[in-house]
């Protein structure tokens, strides 16, 4: 479980893995789609998203299978060149995805695979999130997993501010409600004749 | 104390730290006669024509603005003195030179309000915005090095408006490898897993610019 109130943790737990069924179960036939009585079967393979997956694997009644995003070929491709990769059409939630994941399928790499990949991308996002104060690279963006992009904001975002105060400007604001006119004779009191 | 315009992050923007550096003290040689300000911070003045006092930027700001006195610039802001940092910083790849807390904030405000009393303007003004530039340019590639194991970041003579542009992406950024390296996430091998237990405490901090 993760913290009750943040919204993409809650967000992340949709994300659905491929799960097999331990055990048969009645009942439940349209978690299956492809069933054609209203049960799973035993060693049914099924796309759960991960907070159902999560409570079945905790009742021994279905295995995780490690989903398609830690792949192998995702791992190749990391390794040839990690800030290229898109990552987010794999899983808006790759990282946080991969933390919870990686207990649950008894896979040691992935915890060193996630690390290894943010670190090699951060570098990327480091050097352009900066630089990209006023002129952002839209392709790069579309590129980034949600945590990734959040980061990358939180730097343009702080430079943007910067050169915008340095530029100066109107260094007073007027708050919005000192500009509006008063008009006479609204409310409860009726203008007096 | 932290920034009031964001709760979640509590960082400051930069007009909070621009309202920080107006605490600096500042030399004004004052135009008028004046009695002693006695405020909560301490006493300033009391004010004569052509003795020069010191009072807290804010305080010269809103004197030079009513034409009460002149701005005398700190010693920092001549061009030689500027022309060596500048060398200074372009010179050491690793090391940031130590120039006052608020020098961005500070320089801003001057030009703004005290352009006249400021000798050599322009080519004060292209120093310090050189200085600014090379200076951060180091800050990205020291932080660059950040890894797994980096747990801390020690930065030494940072400026307040350095470290605040640097702070939204650095705390994330530090959170995340964190928690990429957490022990259940990356499994250590026995020896030195049993090590790492007895200087748990003591965790790996990386000088991001070693002296």
């Amino acid at each position: 479980m993760g913290h009750y109130y943040n919204i993409d943790d809650i967000i992340m737990e949709e994300e659905p893995i491929l799960v097999s069924f331990q055990v048969g179960a009645n009942g439940v036939g349209l978690l299956d789609p492809s069933s054609e009585t209203n049960s799973v079967e035993k060693g049914a393979k099924v796309d759960l998203p991960f907070w159902l997956a999560h409570e079945l694997f905790l009742r021994q009644a279905a295995s995780v299978n490690v989903p398609s995003c830690y792949s192998q070929k995702t791992r190749k491709e990391i390794q040839a060149d990690a800030a290229c990769v898109d990552l987010r059409s794999r899983s808006p939630y790759f990282y946080e995805l991969g933390c919870k994941v990686a207990p649950l399928v008894g896979d040691k790499t992935i915890g060193s695979f996630l690390r290894h990949a943010f670190a090699s991308r951060y570098k990327e996002a480091l050097s352009k999130a900066h630089g990209a104060a006023l002129a952002k690279p839209p392709k790069y963006l579309t590129y980034l997993t949600k945590e990734e992009s959040s980061l990358f904001e939180a730097a343009r975002t702080s430079m943007e501010a910067f050169k915008k105060w340095q530029a100066g400007g109107s260094r007073l604001e007027r708050a919005s409600i000192l500009g509006r006119k008063r008009k006479p004779g609204i409310g409860t009191h009726p203008s007096s004749p | 104390m932290a920034g009031q315009s964001d709760p979640d992050l509590s960082i400051f923007t930069a007009p909070e730290v621009e309202f920080l550096a107006e605490d600096e003290l500042v030399e004004i040689v004052p135009n008028m006669r004046m009695e002693a300000l006695h405020m909560i911070c301490g006493d300033f003045g009391p004010f004569m024509p052509q003795i020069a006092v010191k009072v807290p930027l804010w305080l010269a700001v809103a004197l030079k603005k009513r034409g009460k006195c002149a701005i005398r610039p700190p010693e920092w802001m001549s061009v030689e003195r500027l022309t060596q940092v500048c060398e200074a910083e372009r010179e050491s790849p690793r090391e940031f030179q130590p120039l006052p807390f608020h020098y961005i904030e500070i320089s801003r405000l001057l030009f703004d309000h005290a352009h006249d009393d400021i000798p050599n303007l322009y080519m004060v003004r292209s120093l310090i915005e050189d200085i600014r530039n090379v200076r951060f340019h180091k800050v990205e590639t020291g932080l660059e090095t950040i890894s797994g194991r980096t747990h801390a970041v020690k930065l030494k003579n940072l400026s307040a408006m350095e470290v605040n542009i640097v702070r939204p992406f650095v705390v994330r950024a530090l959170q995340a490898f964190y928690k990429h390296d957490s022990p259940e996430m990356i499994q250590q091998p026995e020896a030195s897993a049993s090590k790492r237990s007895q200087v748990v405490d003591r965790v790996p901090r990386r000088d991001l610019r070693p002296r």
